[in-house]
């Protein structure tokens, strides 16, 4: 009964032998002359200055993770698109509501902000500790600077 | 009037202080006086009630429950508002009306450290409610409702307003006594869907205390008898205070502020021996036979070891607590006979020791007022400083000790000589042998109640109090507060009729018959066990 | 191509709409809530204050329909018809003036003023179809199969609402003060509701999962949520690691009851197993166990209680009030469900196990707790040990001990939120004065609130005239009954051990003298907390006094099993 799955054991060990002949083969044949440029990471033809930082903006990471859950919304409109003469109204209700389910998240990512790709926004949360009135005008009185010849700018809180 | 007052009027007594308690949560703290005139108008107002039951019970019906209340209240599970007063409770109702309104009286000029007199008046008057609930409740749920409300005023009054090891006290007090508690429902459950109506033979599923004792265990097997019956021992146990568990007690009266030991000493430990000739005795006659023995043995080892305590005190307070275990050692002595006589000598016991140990809390709260110490070895000479105040507490130590003519003898004699002759179906010669023990412990009992006297009221006055201006003599207030105490004990000690011919009746009531038939409730049992199947 | 398509007409369940009105308020209502509010970030200043009181008024009539819409008549019909047409809308009016008062004397903000609505509509939906359908006409299937509506979900439903309602007061002033305002802390706790209202109406093994699994996640991000607090981070990933890991055991779980019985549904199981078909229980008894496993997670039975403490202690506070109410109520009604109606037949298999359960987490939950330092950590192993007393009335699988686990559900709700909401308050900001020192002296500093928070430690440790008191009698009522002595015996030792660790706390309150820097400045408590803690508060007292109606209404709730239809 399990005899049927042989020919699914011989392509495992062929899969993992040619793999494995690759990378033995090519340890053991190819020359080792390393320099500099080839060493270095991959970027696009540019010479890296710099090492690669470990981390990254998260930004990168909040797309895929909402990817994946859209992802699944499509998977589950699958099944639903092969069937839907057969559910009729009843079904057609019921992927409006889930597709509502999954719209809202949507929403709430956009309004908060979650898909803006522009260059990083600080969002001033007002936290209450701090009167809203106070501003670095109010707060800070430069001095010194009038017989210096520098104009006294606006500074805008970043 | 007289109709509302025999339809409702016991739950009119019962909540009375409470209703005076929430009158006074609506008046500012600031307001001190009103606070005590309140607190003290709500306790006479009871008092009055008191009375006047007094004067309306009807005497030749003592045995049978009068002004019954029977409300519907927590359907479920059976339970009913169930409410009446009968020869037992009637002299510990009117020890709780009588004592509460001195208290207050005392506390006029007294509030202890740190002060707060609403507070601590309140939680007076919801003790009153409570003490009050417990002697009148005749639904075993309702009992339970208020023998446990009393616990949480006394904790805050000693956590609070007590001694400086008083978290300690308060603590062992509330938890020793939640545990009794604990068993002691689960004894009430049991007996609830265990008992047995004797004639059908169908679960009775009641809370009922009257149909309880009617049906007196009828119908429960003996060995499940046995551990409902120490169930509640352990419950009442741990409050009346009998050895072994009785070590609550020292910590809890000497840590407590005067009003709190005198409650506390007067009517709480009350509850413990009312709650065995209320309900253990009568609702399972035949373990409280098989039991009988070893309370007695608890009884007599307390009395002993309270006076031999006693003996080792230095504290004066403290050795008045231990002089209560010594003396309600004797009345479970009484109880533990399971005769009429007992029983009736353990009620007087009860009272008499409400009245005169009460009596020596408040004294040794004012020797501490004014002594600011209640070290024996300090103290000394207190008849020549403050004679009324000697005088007084050789009354009350006169008392205590059993002296013929006051209140204390007719609750230690009688108890004695009831041990002669215990109830049938147990040991005679065991009781005999507590007996000796007793009397010796009446002997211990003038030791160290002579020596107490002798060491703090006679001889020269110390050097360091010879001059003091604060050693007066007896003040007003205090005059009013004791003076009925004093009235009382000679009163019940020349004339002990008022009390016994009241509870006679209804504790040869309570008794079950099979105890005073030959071989006992154990007999009568098998047999019966053999009749209708068990 | 188009006549590839499969058109053969797919049987669809019949759904009754009515019976889902709780859950769909609630969900839908999260929806839309978070919907609105991602679209209008912050209303203008004068509008706000306006649209919140208007709250009010909408509320009760939101609270009128879905009563209406749920029955099968207009709400309060006999009221209306005994004081006449006019006088009865007159009435109704001048409530919804109140309400509007009300909302505006709270000064709630607007994300908890919708919550509070919807939790209110979803009680008052709850209360239609108690009223007028489930009385009258007897439990009935929502969705097809798969959804039961009888007493018992309909009494658990109730107390989530009641739940989210209390918890959302709660939440407004919590959140103001952490600075962490939002719209999220709301919806996800009515999504957890709505999880838990599928959980207890289950009647299939994979929807009451499908329940679990709602009412958990949204559950490990709330304890998750405050982040500038590295404990309540903590907290959600210790939550949400352990917790996946039990739902993988229940998941296994209801895999071998599959195998077992040949189906999931809780209808087929109890007639497979009571006709005796089952010759070799070996499956059957793993099932038990891994179900055990999973469920005794969730309500925090031992040996499964290691998360409590740490998350209990972790997360911030009015979560905290949620999870120990409705989360647990939720897991409670489920794990009766399953076991009482699906495994009755079983019932002597299982019963030690839970016999089992109950006793270690008695012990447990009241021995660990004495020797905590820190207020939050003493209430999680004193709701561990809460747990263990509805499990003496579980494992009492007799009438009376589902009356009490439906008492003790509901009791237990308004302590536990009152308790919690009490510490909310006082802890200063960051939930940073929750141990025992800092409550020193509370009673100098806030004596009404001390006074509460004794009266409801008190009750939590079964003093008389609380309805912490009445609960634990009749679960003990309950095990007494069914003979189960010295489980009874267990239940009350144990309950007076855990006294001295709320006698702890309330010395604390009046014994101790506050430190200088004490985080409580006394600052006026925020109003909507305050009325929370004072509905809390009059329920417990309330129900000590009189527990008849409550009583009452856990007699009649009993779960019930209808068959496919």
């Amino acid at each position: 009964m399990l005899g049927q799955y042989l020919p699914l054991l011989a392509l495992l060990l062929l899969a993992a032998a040619f793999a494995a002949g690759s990378f033995i083969a090519s340890g053991l044949l190819a020359p080792r002359n390393p320099s500099l440029a080839k060493r270095a990471a991959y970027e696009c033809g540019i010479v890296p200055s710099r090492e690669t930082p470990e981390r990254f903006p998260v930004r990168f990471f909040l797309v895929a993770m909402i990817f994946i859950v859209f992802d699944i919304e499509i998977i589950f409109f699958y099944p639903y698109a092969v069937a839907f003469g057969g559910l009729g109204v009843f079904g057609l209700v019921l992927i409006m509501v889930f597709t509502f389910a999954v719209f809202e998240s949507f929403v709430y990512l956009i309004g908060n902000g979650a898909l803006e790709w522009g260059p990083l926004k600080q969002v001033a949360r007002p936290s209450g500790a701090v009167s809203p009135d106070r501003t670095v005008e109010t707060t800070i009185r430069r001095v010194g600077l009038e017989d210096r010849g520098i104009p006294a700018d606006d500074g805008q809180a970043a | 009037m007289p109709e509302f007052l025999t339809d409702w009027g016991l739950l009119v007594i019962t909540f009375v202080p409470l209703a005076g308690a929430l009158l006074m949560m609506l008046i500012p703290q600031e307001n001190e006086e009103a606070h005590k005139q309140v607190s003290l108008l709500a306790s006479l107002l009871a008092l009055a009630l008191g009375i006047w039951y007094l004067i309306d019970f009807n005497y030749s019906d003592a045995g049978s429950l009068q002004y019954v209340v029977d409300e519907s209240w927590i359907e479920v599970i059976n339970s009913r508002l169930i409410m009446g007063l009968d020869g037992m409770s009637l002299p510990l109702l009117m020890l709780s009306v009588f004592v509460m309104p001195l208290v207050f009286i005392y506390s006029w000029d007294h509030i202890p450290h740190p002060g707060n007199a609403k507070s601590f008046l309140i939680l007076m008057l919801i003790l009153e409610t409570g003490m009050i609930g417990t002697f009148l409740a005749q639904d075993l749920i309702l009992f339970f409702v208020f023998f446990e409300v009393v616990l949480l005023p006394m904790f805050f009054m000693i956590a609070v307003w007590g001694g400086e090891d008083r978290r300690y006290a308060s603590l062992k007090f509330f938890l020793y006594t939640l545990f009794g508690s604990a068993l002691m429902l689960l004894g009430f459950l049991a007996l609830f869907f265990l008992s047995k109506d004797p004639t059908t033979g169908e679960l009775l599923r009641t809370f009922d205390m009257r149909v309880l004792s009617d049906v007196a265990g009828a119908g429960i097997v003996r060995s499940s008898q046995l551990l409902i019956f120490g169930g509640m021992f352990l419950g009442f146990g741990v409050k009346v205070p009998l050895f072994p568990f009785h070590t609550w007690l020292p910590d809890a009266h000497t840590q407590a502020p005067t009003q709190g030991s005198v409650i506390l000493a007067a009517v709480l430990l009350k509850l413990g021996t009312y709650g065995f000739i209320r309900i253990a005795i009568p609702m399972l006659p035949e373990a409280a036979e098989a039991w009988a023995p070893w309370i007695g043995l608890f009884a007599v080892i307390g009395i002993i070891y309270g006076a031999l305590g006693c003996l080792a005190q230095t504290d004066m307070k403290r050795l008045i607590a231990f002089s209560s275990v010594a003396h309600m050692g004797f009345v479970m002595l009484g109880i533990a006979t399971l005769t009429d006589f007992g029983i009736n000598a353990a009620i007087f016991g009860m009272v008499a020791h409400g009245l005169i140990t009460g009596m020596l809390f408040f004294i040794a709260g004012s020797v501490k007022e004014r002594y600011h110490t209640l070290e024996i070895k300090r103290l000394g000479g207190m008849l020549l400083q403050a004679p009324k105040l000697g005088w007084i507490l050789g009354f009350c130590v006169m008392a205590s000790l059993g002296l013929p003519g006051l209140a204390g003898f007719w609750g230690e004699f009688p108890a004695i000589l009831a041990a002669y002759q215990p109830a049938n179906g147990i040991p005679e010669e065991t009781f005999r042998g507590y007996m000796v023990i007793a009397a010796v412990g009446t002997v211990l009992a003038a030791g160290y109640l002579l020596w107490l006297l002798q060491r703090t009221a006679m001889g020269e006055a110390p050097e360091e109090f010879a001059n003091d201006p604060e050693i007066v003599d007896v003040k007003r207030i205090e005059w009013i507060a004791w003076a009925p105490f004093l009235f009382l004990i000679v009163l019940f000690g020349v004339a002990p009729g008022l009390i016994f011919e009241i509870t006679d009746p209804a504790v040869v009531e309570s008794l079950d018959n099979c105890l005073q038939l030959e071989g006992g409730c154990e007999g009568v049992a098998a047999a019966a066990q053999a009749t209708f199947g068990g | 191509m188009l006549a590839q398509l499969d058109a053969t007409p797919v049987e669809t369940p019949e759904i009754v709409w009515a019976g889902l009105l709780p859950l769909l308020i609630l969900s839908a209502g999260a929806l839309l809530l978070v919907m609105l509010r991602s679209v209008v970030k912050r209303l203008p200043a004068d509008v706000e204050p306006h649209l919140i009181t208007a709250i009010g008024p909408i509320t009760v009539l939101g609270m009128w329909f879905a009563a209406g819409l749920a029955g099968t008549d207009v709400p309060l019909a006999g009221l209306r018809d005994d004081m006449g047409e006019p006088a009865f809308y007159i009435g109704l009016a001048l409530v919804m003036v109140l309400a509007g008062t009300l909302v505006r004397t709270m000064e709630i903000g607007l994300d908890a003023a919708i919550t509070v609505g919807l939790g209110l509509s979803a009680f008052a939906a709850t209360w239609g179809i108690w009223d007028d359908r489930w009385q009258v006409t007897g439990p009935f299937n929502a969705i097809g199969d798969q959804f039961a509506v009888d007493g018992f979900a309909l009494l658990f439903a109730g107390v989530l609402a009641a739940s989210v309602v209390l918890v959302a007061l709660l939440l407004d002033g919590y959140l103001r003060r952490e600075s962490l305002d939002g719209p999220e802390m709301y919806v996800l706790m009515l999504l957890s509701a709505a999880g838990g209202i599928v959980m207890t109406g289950a009647n299939d093994l994979i929807v009451i999962f499908l329940g679990i699994e709602t009412l958990s996640i949204a559950v490990y991000v709330m304890a998750a949520m405050h982040n500038r607090r590295t404990e309540s981070q903590e907290a959600g990933l210790k939550y949400f690691v352990l917790g996946a890991f039990a739902s993988a055991f229940l998941l296994y779980g209801i895999a071998f009851t599959y195998g077992a019985t040949g189906s999931t549904n809780l209808v087929d199981i109890q007639i497979f197993l009571s006709s005796g078909q089952l010759v070799d229980n070996g499956l059957l008894m793993a099932a038990f166990g891994l179900l055990l496993v999973g469920f005794g997670f969730k309500i925090a039975a031992a040996p499964f209680h290691a998360w409590t403490p740490d998350v209990y202690q972790g997360a911030p506070t009015p979560v905290v009030a949620f999870m120990a109410s409705a989360v647990k109520a939720a897991g409670f009604a489920a794990l009766l469900r399953v076991f009482m109606l699906g495994f009755f037949s079983h019932v002597d298999d299982w019963r030690p196990a839970i016999g089992a359960l109950a006793v270690l987490t008695l012990i447990v939950g009241s021995v660990m707790a004495i020797v905590q330092s820190d207020v939050k950590r003493m209430l999680a192993y004193s709701s561990i040990s809460h747990a263990g007393f509805i499990l003496v009335g579980v494992h009492a699988a007799s009438l009376a001990g589902i009356n009490s686990v439906a008492f003790y559900a509901v009791a237990y709700t308004f302590l536990v939120i009152g308790s919690f909401g009490v510490l909310t308050v006082v802890s200063g900001v960051g939930d940073r004065a929750t141990s025992l020192d800092d409550l020193n002296g509370m009673a100098k500093r806030r004596p009404v609130l001390a006074f509460m928070f004794t009266v409801f430690l008190l009750a939590q440790a079964g003093v008389p005239l609380t309805a912490g008191f009445v609960a634990k009698f009749e679960v003990i009522n309950a095990a007494v009954d069914s003979e189960f002595y010295w489980l009874a015996i267990v239940a009350m030792l144990t309950a007076v051990v855990s006294a001295f660790l709320y006698l702890r706390i309330v010395l604390s309150m009046y014994l101790g003298t506050a430190d200088g820097d004490a985080a409580d400045l006394g600052d006026p408590i925020p109003k909507a907390a305050g009325l929370a803690i004072g509905i809390a508060f009059a329920v417990t007292v309330g129900f000590g006094i009189l527990p008849g109606p409550l009583s009452d209404l856990a007699s009649d709730a009993l779960p019930a099993l209808i068959g496919a239809g």
